[in-house]
């Protein structure tokens, strides 16, 4: 506690010091849209994930699993698996591929200081959770983020996203989705442990692994295995009509006009 | 080269809601306008008098505004008290959420200052009106000229710090390319002004006020900030124009391949453009003819506003359409209820009902920097205006010493 006052009084004290002499780009570099210290969870770890795409067969199981474990509305995802289909020009050959999208927990998350109550934070084993009781719905945290890993849960009116099942971390469990994924694609674990399953095979594909938008530098600790590097951003693809629809007939998915 | 097609993209809903729009167009205005009322009522510029008086009453109304639609935004409006309980200082909304409320107060007291005389002449009147005024101007002592500059000063610094943080909060945002360029808070205060400008011209007209004084400045207002935020839009294009990524590299993007994103930017810079030509065409006619061409400058007013209203809506509901991941653009309606019209049309109701409040019970015609205001000096500054002697019925009728 002392140590939170101690450093949110230090920021007061550089803001209004830089408010009096410093021009205005130099404020904005004195602590605004800094990361704020992180708190709870254990200190002694970092969880991240490496997905093997080599593995991952589009099945939507992830997808599914997350949404009941974790009661998210309908229409509303805190995973979703985006899948492509390729066709070579020249050859005409065809290829599916599939991206698993999720938070990634990012080491210099851009959603965090967005906060502006701080509900939204990060634990020291490098989960990023939002307290539902503290949120006030302002939606900023959900603009800032670049992975549309956010949304507001239409039920709760507060921010919601993936915590990588912290709660079943917790028990000793692991996440909805990886323990559903039929191909064993996703893995997860503590990087800070070198014996543990990701650190062996981050060590072992260190120069294979990709994270989505490296560009933003908010450093994703999502890994992935078997990426190709046109999908790292936004892909450059045509979106295909498909409806989906919730059980009152309403269009759940994105309907296309071209 | 392959050719790729996204077989399921989920959609993502935007997150801020039209309020968002309004309440930056709102409080745009209100910073605006608290500016183009500092000539008169903070440095004492008496030609500036007129002006400062509609710009009072624009600035006051949407000050009082734009707060109820910035808390409309939030999912959770009743925990707005964990802005204060959880303040981050890390947050730009934080720290709007704290300077906010502060300029609130020195508008208001501006604004009270400002009005005082005017109130006091106003005690004996009759009926609502009177009772209004003597309770409002808090005794007879005079209203200390210094006392109002120095609360205005404090108001004219407090907004920039909201222009700052509108500013701010947006470029900020990596995730948004759109957003994130330098140029966008500089863009946001020139729009700004160019609608408070032009919300004064129409108050000048609709308040039958018809002041040429207060058209010819706000017509050079106007000159100035359309041609500042062309130089703004055309700096942004240049800075960018050869870069791979960011804010100029999203746009051209988006204006390739949306035919409504084309639209839009074709829209935008006629617009803008025509706007600049006719205030232009309109400040260089011979000072005889200008009167009569003045008459209709409010229609220009109407253009400015449109101008300042859109870009707001485009930054914020249209840069949230651009998709960050899945292919294709999204394309949304505006819904009906709360989170679209509803929300929209609302706002405007409120603040048409605080103008009309203020028209009612406040005699915002004789604001003035402090002093005592006697009937011989407001006779004398309505009679120097002849056509505001007949259009005030609603004042007259509460027995305002000065009308009819």
């Amino acid at each position: 506690m002392d140590a939170i006052r101690r450093s949110l009084l230090g920021q007061l004290a550089r803001l209004s010091a830089g408010a009096a002499l410093v021009p205005l780009s130099s404020l904005a570099q004195a602590g605004i849209n800094q990361q704020p210290a992180r708190r709870e969870g254990d200190p002694t770890k970092r969880y991240g994930m490496l997905i093997d795409l080599r593995q991952c067969i589009g099945c939507q199981a992830c997808t599914v699993s997350c949404h009941i474990e974790n009661a998210a509305p309908l229409g509303q995802f805190r995973t979703t698996v985006s899948q492509y289909e390729v066709q070579h020009q020249e050859s005409g050959e065809l290829a599916t591929f599939m991206l698993p999208r999720l938070c990634n927990h990012c080491e210099n998350p851009p959603c965090v200081p967005v906060c502006p109550v701080e509900a939204t934070y990060q634990q020291q084993d490098g989960i990023v959770v939002v307290d539902s009781d503290r949120c006030v719905g302002c939606a900023y945290c959900v603009n800032a983020c670049p992975y549309d890993a956010r949304f507001i849960n239409e039920r709760t009116q507060t921010a919601d996203k993936c915590t990588f099942c912290a709660h079943r971390l917790e028990a000793g469990l692991l996440p909805a989705c990886v323990e559903s994924c039929v191909g064993g694609a996703r893995i997860i674990g503590d990087m800070r442990d070198p014996n543990s399953q990701i650190s062996r095979l981050i060590q072992e594909h260190r120069d294979a692994l990709m994270v989505l938008q490296p560009e933003k530098n908010t450093l994703p600790q999502v890994f992935y295995l078997g990426m190709d590097e046109r999908f790292t951003t936004r892909p450059v693809a045509e979106p295909v009509a498909l409806e989906v629809l919730d059980p009152h007939g309403q269009e759940m998915g994105y309907e296309f006009h071209h | 080269m392959n050719s790729t097609i996204e077989l399921l993209a989920p959609r993502y809903d935007i997150a801020w809601y039209p309020w968002a729009v309004q309440y930056f167009f709102m409080i745009a205005i209100s910073y605006a306008s608290l500016w183009l009322a500092a000539p008169a009522l903070i440095f004492g510029k008496k030609a500036w008098l007129p002006t400062a008086r509609l710009a009072l009453i624009a600035c006051v109304s949407t000050t009082l505004v734009a707060p109820v639609a910035l808390l409309a935004d939030l999912h959770q409006p009743l925990r707005f008290w964990h802005f204060y309980a959880y303040a981050n200082t890390h947050s730009w909304m934080s720290i709007g959420s704290v300077v906010l409320p502060i300029y609130l107060i020195s508008v208001l007291g501006l604004a009270w200052l400002a009005w005082r005389p005017a109130l006091q002449a106003q005690r004996s009147a009759s009926g609502l009106g009177g009772f209004i005024a003597k309770w409002l101007s808090l005794g007879n002592g005079a209203t200390p000229k210094v006392l109002v500059a120095v609360v205005g000063l404090t108001a004219l610094l407090l907004s920039s710090g909201i222009m700052l943080y509108t500013g701010a909060e947006l470029a900020v945002v990596k995730a948004r390319p759109l957003w994130n360029t330098l140029w966008l808070p500089p863009m946001l205060v020139a729009t700004g002004f160019i609608a408070a400008a032009g919300l004064v011209l129409v108050l000048n007209r609709a308040s039958g006020l018809r002041s040429n004084d207060a058209t010819r400045q706000m017509l050079y207002v106007l000159l100035g900030f359309c041609a500042v935020a062309g130089l703004i839009a055309l700096s942004w294009l240049l800075d960018g124009m050869n870069a791979h990524v960011g804010s100029v590299a999203a746009a051209l993007e988006s204006v390739r391949y949306s035919p409504s994103w084309r639209s839009t930017a074709l829209w935008g810079s006629v617009t803008g453009a025509a706007l600049f030509a006719v205030v232009a065409l309109l400040l260089l006619r011979p000072p005889h003819r200008q009167p009569a061409l003045f008459a209709w400058a409010w229609l220009l007013g109407l253009v400015a506003i449109h101008m300042g209203w859109m870009f707001r809506w485009v930054v914020l509901m249209d840069v949230q359409h651009v998709a960050r991941n899945s292919a294709g653009f999204h394309h949304y309606g505006i819904p009906a209820g709360s989170s679209g019209i509803l929300g929209i049309v609302g706002t405007f109701g409120l603040w048409l009902t605080a103008i009309l409040l203020i028209e009612l019970f406040i005699p915002w015609r004789q604001a003035q920097q402090g002093g005592v205001n006697t009937p011989a000096s407001l006779d004398a500054q309505a009679s120097s205006d002849p056509l505001a002697a007949t259009s005030d019925s609603l004042n007259a009728k509460q027995g305002a010493p000065n009308h009819g």
